[in-house]
């Protein structure tokens, strides 16, 4: 792997580490499986790129990028909350509408922002090179979600809101407006991969409608990854991994991509990804099965 | 104080399965009265208790906490005046969560949820204090999740959790029933602790008529939605088992008690 491509899997790793923050809030704390995802990432692709090329200063544009992501997750939380539509059901229509929403919003499948300025201008020409530079300031970016969601997750507010997904009867009965929690969970998570597609926009130069497929996948296999390497208990540490693994996931794409022996094409990722998910997920079920078939035998 | 007055709860209405759940309740306990509620199963208990907690909305008739009209209250609104203890220790508390983190939750009811810290240096060491008088050397495991207790120290906690906040209503919905008699009588006896130190009006519902009577000032009888018997008192200290399956009987017009459950002493 060149020096570039590695920064390049850092940088594209570090993006989607944003994704999966917000999905480890819907999927692990609300207990919330939501595919708006898919839909509130490209939004706010779309979202900052239109802003972008209308002149608006980067940061504000990211911000409104990732506000937009937010309304999205509302629509979903409402659906399923006040309406009483199955979680999974919901935030396929969410995602499924947003698709045309960002066509709208862009007025065109895909926006270039090859002169606009971004986030990454100021950083650039200071010394160190562009593909350096970019995975530096996106690093900043996640370092400073993850502390806030941290402190945000370990306080009253954000301890009713575990309470939520974990066990929403007995949260209820303490008193936790369990679907208020619901909402303000969802809008955060999505807000957070819409500001994962903002970057994503200003890092690679353009906004494209298409770029959503698949991202929950992503955000899931950099969640469960992370869990993997650093299964941790405690907040902090518990959202590092989802960061690590982030980065893990794609320095592992891109060293089986690169690797010719292997055989395998770019286009091969979302397939590669769906198995290394699968895989994940089959894994745990099966060692317990192994470990009771062992207990079984003791006997 | 809790009243009660006539309500009304049907389950499923206008398809196959409708249930009419309580017929017309009528209740009224004065301030720090312990209620032992018993009947068989399907007369309505844990829904009367759901109702006085919220989970069940009352299609007619009035729930009063100290004098303050709740008919309408949501769950979560309740929990300001009313604190419960489920039947599943999975039920009543966040397995996933640490004990910390469960007395956190607990003691934040009532209260707006804000963004300060949920275990902060003193509310830690206050819970220290407060699950040492347990004595079960819970102190030390503070950082713990809940789901590695057991049953009955889970109940414990849950119920050390219902005072955090400082409800005067308990609600018990055969919180021992899951145990086995040591831990149930272990959960029964810190049941009757906590509830005479915090003073508390508190309501328990029992399948065993042995706890119905053994505990508390007073016990009701409910049958097919109805309170069907009421004592306390004089009446209620001169009662046994067997007065009170007679009693049963012949509230149910003399039908023979086929409920096995009832039985168990």
């Amino acid at each position: 792997m060149s020096e570039i491509a590695f920064f390049g899997a850092v940088e594209i790793g570090l993006v989607y580490a944003l994704v999966a923050l917000g999905v480890y809030l819907s999927f692990r704390v609300l207990d919330f499986p939501d595919l708006t995802v898919d839909g509130s990432f490209p939004l706010g692709a779309a979202v900052c790129a239109t802003l972008l090329v209308a002149g608006v200063n980067p940061w504000i544009a990211s911000l409104v990028a990732a506000l937009a992501g937010s309304m999205a997750g509302l629509v979903t939380a409402t659906l399923n909350v006040r309406f009483k539509i199955l979680h999974l059901l919901a935030s396929i229509l969410t995602m499924i509408a947003l698709f045309s929403v960002n066509l709208r919003v862009m007025g065109r499948p895909n926006v270039a922002l090859l002169m606009q300025d971004t986030v990454l201008t100021p950083f650039y020409g200071l010394g160190l090179p562009d593909h350096v530079v970019r995975p530096l300031v996106v690093l900043v970016v996640v370092v400073v979600v993850v502390l806030l969601l941290a402190r945000f997750l370990n306080s009253e507010f954000g301890l009713a809101m575990r309470a939520t997904g974990v066990n929403a009867r007995m949260a209820r009965a303490q008193g936790v407006e369990t679907d208020f929690h619901i909402y303000a969970g969802m809008a955060l998570s999505n807000g957070l991969c819409a500001l994962a597609g903002a970057l994503f926009a200003q890092t690679n130069g353009f906004a494209d409608v298409t770029t959503g497929i698949g991202t929950i996948v992503v955000g899931l296999a950099a969640v469960i990854v992370g869990e993997t390497v650093l299964p941790a208990r405690a907040m902090l540490w518990a959202l590092v991994g989802c960061v690590v693994g982030s980065i893990l996931y794609r320095l592992a794409v891109q060293l089986a991509l690169s690797a010719d022996a292997i055989g395998l094409q770019a286009s091969d990722l979302n397939l590669v990804t769906a198995v290394l998910v699968a895989v994940a997920l089959i894994l745990p079920r099966m060692r317990l099965k192994a470990a009771s078939k062992k207990r079984e035998a003791v006997r | 104080m809790i009243t009660v007055n006539g309500i009304h709860v049907t389950f499923g209405r206008g398809t196959p399965l409708e249930k009419h759940a309580l017929r017309g309740v009528d209740l009224t306990i004065p301030e720090g009265q312990f209620v032992t509620v018993i009947g068989s199963n399907g007369a309505g208990k844990s829904t009367f208790l759901g109702a006085l907690a919220g989970d069940v909305i009352a299609e007619t008739g009035s729930i009063a906490i100290d004098g303050v009209d709740v008919t309408r209250w949501a769950t979560p609104k309740r929990a300001s005046l009313v604190a419960r203890v489920f039947q599943d220790p999975m039920v009543g508390s966040c397995t996933a969560l640490t004990i910390e983190e469960n007395m956190a939750l607990a003691a934040a009811r009532g209260r707006r949820r804000g963004l300060g810290f949920a275990l902060r240096g003193d509310r830690r060491r206050h819970f220290r204090e407060r699950i040492a008088e347990l004595g079960l050397g819970l102190e030390n495991r503070l950082h713990d999740r809940m789901g590695l207790l057991s049953g009955g120290q889970r109940q414990a906690v849950s119920l050390l959790m219902a005072t955090l906040a400082g409800s005067k209503i308990l609600l018990l919905d055969e919180h021992t029933a899951a145990l086995d008699p040591g831990t149930a009588e272990f959960v029964l006896g810190l049941t009757r602790r906590i509830v005479e130190e915090n003073r508390l009006t508190t309501l328990m519902v029992t399948h065993s008529m042995r706890q119905a009577l053994d505990y508390g000032d007073r016990t009701v009888m409910l049958h097919e939605g109805r309170i069907v018997l009421d004592v306390s008192g004089e009446q209620r200290a001169g009662l046994d088992v067997p007065h009170l399956l007679a009693l049963f009987a012949k509230q149910r017009g003399g039908e023979d008690i086929t409920d096995d459950s009832l039985l168990i002493g």
